[in-house]
């Protein structure tokens, strides 16, 4: 961060008020259009409105995770765990509150507490995750990429321990599908959509308005500086890895209350979804740049790449294919971009 | 003077001896580890598992269906220890191994011979390495961002080559896989086991001399202990570290064509999260993960432990729960490679 607006200073020219994190934003708003239009022109039935509230809220789920993931990657780590989180705490949520003693299937017995203690234990067991991958990040210097693989086939594996490989979906109060499931008056837009848009709008102020926001950026830039001149890097990173568990835990209780159901394959390479629209959306995993909004921008171009692919009647298979490619594409054009700007 | 003089000497001599033991420790643990777990499984009784003959585990059939089962992770996992030396790593093998075997079981199953199947699956893998040494050293993107990338191609490579409305290749229409696609994998050739295993030694054979007599071990631990220093005295990590890759990739076709014979069929979807195995063989053989360090035999013991480890436990636990074992495995064994090198 420190070098990079110094670059900017020391060559004043065009567009030079706008830091260099707003201009890769602009320029992916930039080619999201340009996709939307390409899309619009070439794949029939593209141009509906339908389309256009599908583009903005297919993602969310992914969005949400990329909040986390995203902050991380700001500080130099990777979180791989978030979608073994979700499909652990889904699975948790549903078990907590599942009746106690009414089948004599295992699978329909839960341990019958209230839904929001539920939630609140669900919630707890996903901090530990994130504590878990801080522990050995933080503590241990492990690189996060390894901690993070383990603690997902972990995360992953207690929700198939859960539900005996399968999935849990009787026996649940009516509360349970009531958050999931709730939409807007007078819309078919759910409620998670909006607290999706609610979190990256505080993550959003967070990152550009707080000191713990810019101090973010500056253990990504340069840790040791910034352990130096006094951030408690190892407490900020901390809670980075548990907030990231966090909402990915969140997310995991949205998408079980969704469907009333813990399925413990949910979320499968999610966690790769939300590291490609972080990186669609620039954030750079050499430190201390990128932005929240890049990333929503990011998740945007994922969903109209995705559903003109879908308009295509290309199968689904073409869809790893397409990530790589966009991801790629987008990392040599930022690259070059900046490049330029900076000179 | 005359009585410090002893006491430093003694302190110094108590220093070598810890450091003695310690080294001793490192050098001989995972031996050691190999043979608690064996001896711990010999302990539990095997009768339930189908996969294993009635008796004990150290039954030279069991032995011969364990090593078997390991040959996959046994002919990706040395090359993949010169990588983490180089304090490189490669999350694309799983895809790899999907997208060779597949390439594989659809060359075998259109007819062609084994010979040229097996040299096309193993120039698949030498592309795909150079693909991934290319982005991650020519084009310098992050090797987890890198690889990340060619994971999510070679695996919408393979799921694309396989037809729609079916999980793998095992026929087209009426035409059926060949039996003998299973030969390479199955048929025994010495002692009970195939040739698959066979090869999987060799390239271990031919890595650990690489390792021990070859420039390229040298440089792998240079580079992964300090990449400007290697750069400053004349190593080109650029060329070094691609050519790793390349073995990678090699290795992984390789093991990916060894899984698409003992199947029988070619699974784009069966190798995923190969990665997984294949770090914690690494981690648990004691190599360095901040690079540096690191033995390919040990390695392959590490391997072996796993293997050992998630096939035995499947006699005393249910199979649902080996998602969580493996993830705790990694973790005990990030421990204990932190307790033995992470520190010095």
């Amino acid at each position: 961060m420190a070098t990079t607006t110094e670059n900017v200073q020391a060559k004043p020219s065009l567009g030079s008020r706008i830091s260099n994190e707003m201009f890769i934003v602009l320029l992916m708003i930039a080619v999201l259009v340009i996709l939307f239009v390409i899309a619009a022109i070439f794949v029939p039935g593209f141009m509906k409105g339908q389309t256009i509230v599908n583009i903005f809220t297919s993602n969310w789920y992914i969005i949400i995770i990329g909040i986390g993931v995203t902050f991380l990657l700001i500080t130099k780590n990777f979180d791989l765990s978030v979608g073994g989180v979700i499909a652990m705490t889904g699975v948790l949520s549903v078990y907590f509150s599942q009746a106690a003693n009414v089948s004599r299937n295992p699978l329909a017995n839960g341990l019958g507490l209230p839904y929001p203690v539920a939630i609140g234990l669900a919630l707890i067991c996903a901090m530990g995750i994130g504590l878990v991958n801080a522990f050995f990040v933080v503590r241990l210097r492990v690189p996060s990429i390894i901690i993070t693989l383990g603690t997902m086939m972990l995360a992953r594996g207690i929700g198939r321990i859960v539900t005996q490989g399968a999935q849990r979906n009787t026996s649940l109060p009516d509360e349970f599908g009531l958050i999931g499931n709730m939409t807007l008056p007078n819309t078919t837009i759910k409620i998670y959509v909006v607290i999706m848009v609610l979190l990256v709008i505080i993550a959003f102020v967070w990152e550009r308005k707080t000191v713990g926001g810019r101090r973010t950026y500056f253990i990504g830039a340069n840790s040791s500086a910034a352990r130096l001149s006094g951030v408690g890097v190892a407490r900020h990173l901390t809670l980075l890895f548990i907030m990231s568990s966090f909402l990915a835990g969140f997310t995991g209780i949205l998408m079980a209350s969704e469907y009333k159901a813990g399925i413990s394959s949910r979320a499968m390479g999610y966690e790769f979804d939300a590291l490609v629209v972080s990186l669609l959306g620039g954030v750079s995993i050499m430190g201390g740049f990128g932005s929240v909004l890049g990333m929503f921008v990011g998740a945007l171009i994922l969903a109209v790449v995705q559903s003109a692919a879908t308009g295509l009647l290309l199968s689904p298979e073409w869809n790893f294919i397409l990530k790589a490619i966009a991801v790629f594409i987008a990392i040599m054009a930022q690259g070059y971009f900046l490049r330029r700007r900076v000179g | 003077m005359s009585d410090t003089i002893p006491s430093k000497q003694e302190l110094a001599y108590q220093q070598d001896r810890s450091d003695i033991i310690r080294a001793n420790i490192k050098r001989f643990y995972i031996y050691f580890v190999l043979a608690l777990v064996v001896v711990v499984f010999s302990v539990v009784r095997l009768d339930e598992v189908s996969w294993f003959e009635r008796g004990h585990f150290l039954n030279p059939n069991n032995i011969i269906n364990l090593l078997r089962i390991a040959v996959p992770i046994i002919t990706v996992s040395g090359a993949f220890t010169f990588l983490m030396i180089a304090e490189y790593i490669d999350l694309s093998i799983g895809s790899t191994m999907s997208l060779a075997s597949v390439i594989f079981a659809w060359m075998i199953l259109n007819g062609f011979s084994f010979p040229v199947a097996a040299v096309v699956t193993i120039f698949a893998g030498l592309i795909m390495g150079t693909i991934n040494g290319l982005l991650v050293m020519k084009l310098n993107i992050t090797p987890v961002i890198a690889t990340l990338i060619t994971l999510s191609l070679y695996q919408g490579i393979a799921l694309l080559i396989v037809p729609d409305g079916t999980s793998a290749i095992k026929s087209i229409g009426e035409q059926t896989m060949p039996a003998w696609i299973n030969n390479y994998a199955r048929e025994d050739v010495l002692f009970g086991l195939p040739m698959a295993f066979f090869v999987g030694i060799a390239i271990v054979i031919v890595l650990i001399v690489l390792q021990r007599r070859t420039v390229i071990g040298k440089y792998s631990a240079a580079i992964g202990g300090n990449k400007t220093a290697a750069e400053l005295s004349g190593i080109n990590p650029v060329y070094w570290v691609s050519i790793l890759y390349i073995i990678v990739g090699i290795s992984a076709a390789m093991a990916g064509m060894a899984r698409a014979s003992y199947m029988s069929l070619g699974d784009p979807l069966s190798s995923q999260g190969m990665e997984l195995w294949v770090i914690i063989a690494v981690l648990l053989g004691g190599t360095k993960f901040t690079g540096g360090e690191g033995q390919v035999e040990k390695t392959i013991i590490g391997a072996i432990i796993i293997i050992v480890v998630t096939v035995g436990m499947l006699t005393v636990i249910p199979a649902y729960w080996q998602t969580f074992a493996l993830g705790a495995v990694l973790l005990i064994a990030v421990v204990i490679n932190y307790q033995l090198v992470g520190e010095s």
